[in-house]
């Protein structure tokens, strides 16, 4: 099965244009989906998981019409949200049997049994019990997973998954996401580099609404051999480097400026060549001195 | 610093909120409210009906004021609770209380700045409602007479004394809450409480002793402002500015302290580091639980999640709709905020159980009827508060737990959560209705009343209530769904409460147009639902389908997903509208028009549909085209033949009879004007003399007929007449409720009534202006020419001869004036033939029922006077009181008055659609409402056995009225209603003594005290009342009881054997107030003629009071009493407008011991001013004072006695 995005527009009532254009072909596995805040990530991912509409544009899952069929999508979606809530004076078993009654698990031993082995999955078998309202950030994300994982999705969304996690959640989420079944299309959006280098055999780049850059990120990586170039200095020539040479990134390492700026030579005396990494190619594509992105549509 | 970082802080507060759009919304509802409710009252709107008590109490008086600033005060406490509770709580919402406690302000400056930056927003808001006042009496069509002049301190006070107190004690208890609690439902629920403390004030009123009580418990002052002014006379509501004085003082004081103390308490317990702890404490939660779920070792081969069996057939969605409800029942149910409203709103109908009923301060039973409609009528705020509130809460549910995006996205069809959402609503509403059984169950129980009967409550509670409280339901639900607002959906359902609570004071009454509306039903043990459920049924049908197509709408608006622009809406309901709901919304539609067509067919076709207004329009127009005829000369009538057949189950009477009709005129009679009922189908209408229908005007009951010859002076003629009352479908009140299947009770007013009727004439000087007409009194005035030619209660005849036959069904009993001849059975129907042996006047009754029969007799001096009660079997408790007061009565009114005229009394119970009980001759039909189910516990030193006061009240109408009736004139009343309160009063003081009459005079006084404020012409002298209840039987028991106090029981009964041998079955001419006050005037002491005058012919009020009261015991072992009285007097206008007068006269001092028990009561002569009294008694003296019992009419009763020192 594919998810096929076709031109897909949506411009808000206050003017923003949050989707612009938008085509993608998202195979089986997990997909990354970066870009800055306000890009249009979670616009784009509110779309495909049913809850907002587009103006314009397609998108098929299969022989399956996600704008209008809504119902058929549903059946096969996992979705989590970038922000959620729970109850919280409900336990976690009793929250997750709901939603899995509501996903259409009708037979209570059947429904009994996912809830459990989900919840073990997740590594929240032991506090099952317990109310959710006393849950950590990292055990409401497992939590959350656990209840996309629910009825066997073929299109998992994770809106922004790892936010506000520590590192060791950060991980423990990793983990959970990779286990998942590499027949489902998983939609992974997010504004951190790493999540996707870590993760995502495809990713996809999109900046106000368009999509910049798709492919695989190793691929992406090794498009920029030889361009991304490197030098420290003082803080106060960064300024003046920003304003006249192609920067890709500034991060300060031990109180001075690591400046890295794309050139198909070096940009500027002192520049040494630098080892490409995914952040190059997300900052450059955002910051556009990579060149536009090859037909979206990645094979 | 200090107060710079305080006053900083309220000016943020302050100034933030100004910039909102909503404390501008509130500002304009307020002065909107006021401006339309000014206008209403200023005769802007001709069907509205909205007065200030009394129709001569200027819109913009001091009172007016004072009453529509609380009043519209009162609705602002959910402004109150929105701002003040959200002062601080806001900042834990919006978490900035972080900026706040770490930055160098102290915890005084922060809640008290915060408190008066809200206080200040709130007090802007209410100006609303005076900028409402004053320009709503600048609108055009309001009546200039009905503005007086104005005062800015009027206006001002009520700030002051009312606003400024309830927006700090109120805004101190919600802000505490807030600020404590960190969450708005707490203080809401407190604002629930607020209100239930305002009703259950309110109910307290009922009985006079709980006055000062009701007056304190208020916290919002309004029932304390009411109490105070409650004996206020027009002019003095103009005149005066309320006063801080008494109840009202006190209310502001004790809920001013309480303010401080919800305020201390608030800046006690307020912890400016309480979230960092908290966060801390919750993250040490959050860690322990991480723990526990680290222990279990993440298995090596995780168990397996099984293969989805996912079924998505339409009947499994169904088969998840009960779980999905139970879960948001419990969810709701289980809450502490349900808990608590539900619990108030229990505790409210038990604790006000105690006054179900009451009359004159004695319960009745708690018959189902009565204890139903009390507690469901008083839960029925809780349920629409409760529906209002949750229906909100479950429309937000998922949106406000932030899971809205996981729910939206479960392939659950949009129907489920939605019908799942609905169908909760409805059945915590039918919780709520199984708690208001519960309660009534249990008042019965309580009361050791085991006659319970759960039909009643299922069918009342579930069948005729539940479903309109199913379409409110609806209407909140669809409310939410389109405004896709929480607070602003919630101030929309307000405000439809609202509306619909002020639409019929606005003349808006036609329920076809009201969303929700149907007939007003009212159970009678007599006649259970009676007929009057078809409508309902029709109406219930007709907003049925009206909500199944807002629920269409609903549906379509449904918010699903997080795109709630209003385009993407549209977007999804144009998706949404498939084949079902087109369908459902058009079937539903032409059931709309349908039901709608037949209602209308109903109720404004079969039946006219008249708003007051019209109402009054057609009475104007009837003065106006044929006021000419009023002195057209008519025939009297002589003597009535009737035949009435009524049809219990059609609802239909049919009368055939024949007037005998006599020229008492001096010329001759050329023309007939008859008057006839609108819903009379007239089946033949003539006459000895051949009549030519001249005019007809059935709209106004008006037909003139020509004599072909002219009936000469003391000629007679006959006019016959076969008329029906046949029931035509249902009317916007429902049906008529008269010919009922158990429980008929129809008068002679349905019959021909010949000449210009001067009682279809508009009495009030406002409507009358209205419609064109110059004021003028409402009966004529004493010395009006030939006043003496009529009696008030029939126009066109004199003492008639009466006989009649009723037929009615086979299962019934039908009565009617005169001797039962003949009782027969034939056609299916029985027939009972009545005639009368002695002229009576023209007015009779026909009753017919399922009834028991009980029988006495009176043992009198002219052999026995059979006695029957005809009543519904069940309703036994009070006919031996009944049977009491018909001999006590008779034996009194024959010893004293003379011989009673008739040779049996009948008692015949009514249907509670009217409580009344109302003499005929020999006949006294008595409502099942004012006797029937009375308690009267008979140690009780409270409780007045007020069905033999009743049925001794009816007893001497015998006398007065239907032995010497009145000219129709001014003060007519006080030979029929002030005598019979008086024989009434003298038959029970035999009976019960002094002390139960004094408790009884207490009821008298406080009703004519309440009468006469909310006088909405002219206050009257008793001798020229003009049919005004509370003078004619109020201050007709006050003065009558005073006066024989005061000269004499004899000397009273004496006059009054007198006025009887005078007038007794003559006239015309008839006889005038004044005759009898010649009568009681002969029989004066010298030094009473000033009481007899001040008691009948002026308005007199007396200001006594005691100063001081000290006592010293006496060798004897009795005790020296020394008392300080002040005594004032004054006169009144009709207006209220006082004048002091001398005093001089005789006054009871009295001094009353442990036990109420009175040490020493005589009469002393007191003067203006203060005196000192030295009185030597017996006893240890506990109080003493002037009047102490209160026979003189005095506002502030209370104050007439001291403890002694």
């Amino acid at each position: 099965m594919e998810l096929v995005i076709r031109d897909l527009s949506k411009r808000y009532g206050n003017g923003v244009q949050a989707l612009d254009r938008i085509s993608l072909a998202i195979g089986p596995g997990m997909f990354g989906l970066l870009g800055p805040n306000g890009a249009g990530k979670s616009t784009l991912m509110r779309t495909l998981a049913t809850l907002q509409e587009a103006d314009s544009g397609s998108a098929t899952l299969g022989d399956i019409d996600v704008l209008r069929d809504k119902d058929r999508v549903r059946r096969v979606l996992g979705y989590l949200p970038q922000e959620f809530g729970v109850y919280p004076k409900v336990t976690a078993v009793e929250m997750l049997d709901h939603f899995a009654r509501l996903k259409g698990l009708t037979d209570a031993r059947t429904r009994k049994a996912t809830v459990e082995a989900l919840l073990e999955r997740v590594n929240l078998a032991n506090v099952r019990n317990q109310k959710l309202g006393g849950f950590s950030g990292g055990m409401r994300q497992r939590f959350g997973i656990a209840q996309a994982l629910l009825g066997s999705p073929k299109l998992i969304i994770v809106d922004e998954p790892t936010a506000g996690l520590d590192p060791e959640e950060r991980v423990r989420f990793h983990n959970l996401l990779a286990d998942i079944g590499e027949d489902v299309i998983v939609i992974l959006s997010t504004h951190i580099v790493d999540d996707v280098a870590d993760l995502c055999p495809r990713f996809a780049v999109i900046s106000k609404g368009r999509v910049l850059l798709s492919g695989e990120p190793r691929e992406a990586v090794a498009r920029l051999g030889g361009r991304v170039w490197e030098r420290t200095v003082a803080r106060d020539e960064v300024g003046a480097m920003q304003a006249s040479l192609p920067v890709i990134s500034t991060r300060l390492h031990a109180g001075r400026t690591v400046v890295r700026a794309y050139g198909e030579g070096s940009p500027a005396p002192g520049f040494e060549p630098a080892r490409p990494e995914l952040e190059d190619v997300y900052f450059s594509a955002v910051s556009g001195h990579l060149e536009p992105a090859r037909e979206g549509v990645a094979a | 610093m200090s107060t710079g970082a305080l006053g900083a802080i309220a000016r943020f507060e302050f100034a933030t909120k100004l910039t909102r759009i909503s404390t501008w919304v509130y500002f304009s509802v307020f002065a909107a409210v006021a401006l339309l409710w000014m206008a209403a009252a200023g005769g802007a709107f001709a069907s509205a009906n909205v007065i200030f008590s009394a129709d001569k109490v200027f819109i913009n008086s001091p009172y007016a004021i004072a009453q529509t600033v609380t009043f519209l005060g009162m609705l602002g406490t959910v402004v109150i609770a929105a701002f003040m509770g959200r002062a601080v709580q806001q900042d834990f919402e919006t978490l900035a209380f972080a900026f706040f406690f770490t930055s160098p302000i102290t915890k005084a400056q922060y809640l008290f700045g915060r408190f008066i930056g809200a206080a200040l927003v709130l007090m802007l808001i209410f100006v609303g409602i005076a900028l409402g006042v004053l320009l709503g009496t600048h609108l055009p069509g309001v009546d200039a007479t009905r503005v007086g002049p104005w005062s800015i301190a009027a206006l001002v006070e009520p700030y002051f004394v009312m606003l400024l107190p309830n927006v700090l004690v109120l805004g101190a208890m919600f802000f505490a809450l807030g600020a404590l609690g960190r969450r708005m439902l707490p203080v809401y629920i407190a604002g629930v409480v607020v209100l239930v403390g305002y009703l259950i004030a309110g109910r307290l009123l009922a009985d006079i002793d709980n006055r000062t009580v009701a007056a304190l418990i208020d916290p919002m002052g309004s029932i304390a402002l009411g109490v105070l002014t409650r004996y206020w006379s027009p002019d003095e509501k103009n005149q005066r500015l309320v006063p801080v004085a008494n109840e009202l003082l006190w209310n502001r004081a004790l809920w001013l302290g309480v303010g401080v103390a919800a305020f201390a308490v608030c800046f006690g317990r307020f912890r400016v580091v309480q979230p960092g702890e908290e966060a801390w404490r919750r993250g040490r939660k959050a860690r322990a639980l991480e723990a526990a779920a680290a222990q279990a070792a993440t298995p090596a081969t995780p168990r397996a999640v099984p293969q989805a069996v996912v079924r998505r057939a339409t009947g499994d969605y169904a088969r998840q709709l009960p779980g999905v409800i139970a879960l948001y029942l419990r969810e709701t149910v289980k809450s502490p905020y349900f808990v608590a409203i539900v619990l108030t709103g229990a505790l409210f109908i038990l604790g006000n159980a105690r006054v179900v009923g009451s009359i004159y301060g004695t319960n009745t039973y708690p018959v189902t009827y009565q204890v139903l409609e009390f507690a469901s009528g008083t839960f029925g705020l809780f349920v629409l508060i409760v529906t209002a509130f949750y229906a909100g809460e479950l429309v937000w549910r998922e949106r406000d737990a932030r899971v809205a995006q996981i729910a939206d996205s479960l392939p659950t069809p949009t129907w489920l959560g939605f019908t799942a959402k609905l169908v909760t609503l409805f059945a915590m509403q039918a919780l709520l209705q199984l708690v208001v059984m519960a309660c009534g169950i249990a008042i019965q129980l309580a009361s050791g009343y085991t006659h319970l009967e759960l039909g009643q409550y299922l069918y009342r509670l579930f069948a005729l209530q539940l479903p309109g409280f199913w379409m409110i339901a609806v209407l909140a639900l669809t409310v939410h769904a389109l405004v896709n607002h929480k607070y602003l959906g919630h101030f929309i359902v307000v405000l439809y409460y609202l509306f619909i609570v002020a639409a019929v004071s606005f003349g808006w009454q036609d329920r076809l147009y009201l969303f929700g509306g149907q007939p007003a039903i009212q159970y009678s043990d007599m006649n259970g639902y009676g007929h009057f459920i078809p409508a309902v049924r029709w109406f219930q049908l007709y907003w049925g389908a009206a909500c199944i197509v807002l629920l269409v709408v609903a549906r379509l608006a449904w918010v699903r997903g997080t795109d709630v622009e209003w385009r993407a809406r549209l977007q999804r309901a144009r998706s949404r509208l498939g084949i079902p709901l087109v369908a459902t919304a058009v079937a539903a539609g032409v059931v709309f028009l349908a039901t709608g067509a037949w209602i209308f067919y109903n109720t404004h076709v079969l039946n006219p549909y008249r708003d007051e207004n019209k109402q009054e329009a057609l009475r104007a127009d009837y003065e106006k085209r044929y006021k000419a005829y009023a002195t057209h000369p008519q025939p009297k009538v002589v003597g009535v033949k009737v035949d009435a057949d009524i049809r219990p189950e059609a609802h239909d009477i049919r009368f055939r009879g024949e007037y005998q009709l006599r020229n008492r005129n001096p010329g001759p009679v050329t023309e007939l004007l008859v008057n006839l009922p609108e819903e009379a189908t007239v089946h033949a209408l003539a006459a000895s003399i051949p009549l030519k229908l001249e005019e007809e005007r059935r709209d106004l009951s008006w037909r003139r007929f020509g004599l072909a010859q002219p009936l000469p002076p003391g000629g007679t003629m006959t006019l016959s007449f076969d008329l029906e009352y046949a029931a035509r479908g249902f009317t916007n009140s429902g049906a008529s409720k008269e010919v009922v299947d158990n429980g008929t009770f129809v008068n002679s007013g349905l019959l021909p009534v010949l000449g210009y009727q001067g009682r279809m004439e508009l009495s009030l000087d406002r409507e009358r202006k209205k419609h064109g007409l110059e004021p003028k009194e409402r009966m004529p005035s004493l010395d009006a020419p030939g006043v003496r030619d009529r009696n008030y209660i029939s126009s066109d005849g004199d003492w008639i001869t009466f006989e009649t036959t009723v037929s009615t069904d086979p299962d019934q009993v039908a009565i009617a004036p005169g001797y039962l001849q003949k009782e027969w059975t034939g056609n299916g129907r029985r027939h009972f033939h009545y005639a009368m042996d002695v002229p009576i006047l023209d007015f009779y009754a026909f009753l017919s029922a399922r009834y028991a029969v009980k029988r006495d007799a009176w043992h009198g001096p002219r052999g026995d006077v059979p006695i029957e009660i005809y009543y519904q079997p069940g309703h036994e408790y009070d006919l031996d009181a009944m049977i009491a007061g018909v001999k006590d009565g008779l034996a009194y009114d024959s010893a004293n008055f003379g011989p009673y005229q008739h040779h049996q009394v009948r008692i015949l119970e009514f249907p509670r659609y009217a409580s009344f009980a109302q003499s005929f001759p020999n006949t006294i039909p008595f409502s099942e409402a004012i006797g029937f189910i009375a308690k009267v516990k008979p140690k009780d030193p409270k409780d007045i056995d007020y069905p033999y006061y009743v049925t001794a009240h009816e007893i001497a109408h015998q006398w007065w009225a239907h032995q010497v009736i009145g000219a129709y004139a001014q003060g007519a009343t006080m030979m029929s209603e002030t005598l019979a309160q008086y024989s009434a009063l003298m038959v029970m003081k035999h009976k019960y003594g002094d002390a139960k009459m004094a408790r009884f005079l207490k009821y008298e006084l406080d009703s004519y005290l309440v009468g006469r404020a909310t006088e909405r012409k002219s206050e009257q002298p008793l001798y020229r009342n003009e049919n005004q209840p509370y003078i004619h039987y109020r201050k007709g028991s006050l003065a009558m009881y005073a006066l024989q106090d005061a000269i004499g029981e004899d000397a009273v009964n004496r006059a009054l054997a007198s006025f009887v041998r005078k007038w007794a079955f003559k006239g015309p001419p008839y006889p005038l107030s004044t005759d009898l006050l010649a009568e009681l005037r002969a029989v004066t002491p010298p030094e009473y003629q000033g009481l007899l005058a001040d008691l009948f012919e002026k308005i007199t009020l007396y200001e006594n009071r005691a100063i001081s009261a000290t006592s010293r015991p006496l060798a004897s072992g009795h005790y020296e009493v020394t008392l300080k009285v002040s005594a004032r007097k004054l006169y009144a206008d009709g207006n209220g407008a006082q004048k002091e007068a001398p005093m001089d006269e005789w006054v009871d001092i009295g001094v009353i011991g442990a036990g109420e028990e009175p040490l020493y009561l005589e009469k002393h002569r007191v003067r203006s001013g203060e005196s000192t009294f030295t009185i030597d008694v017996a006893g240890k003296p506990v109080k003493a004072g002037i009047d102490p019992v209160v026979k003189l009419v005095d506002r502030r009763p209370e104050d007439n006695t001291v403890p002694v020192n």
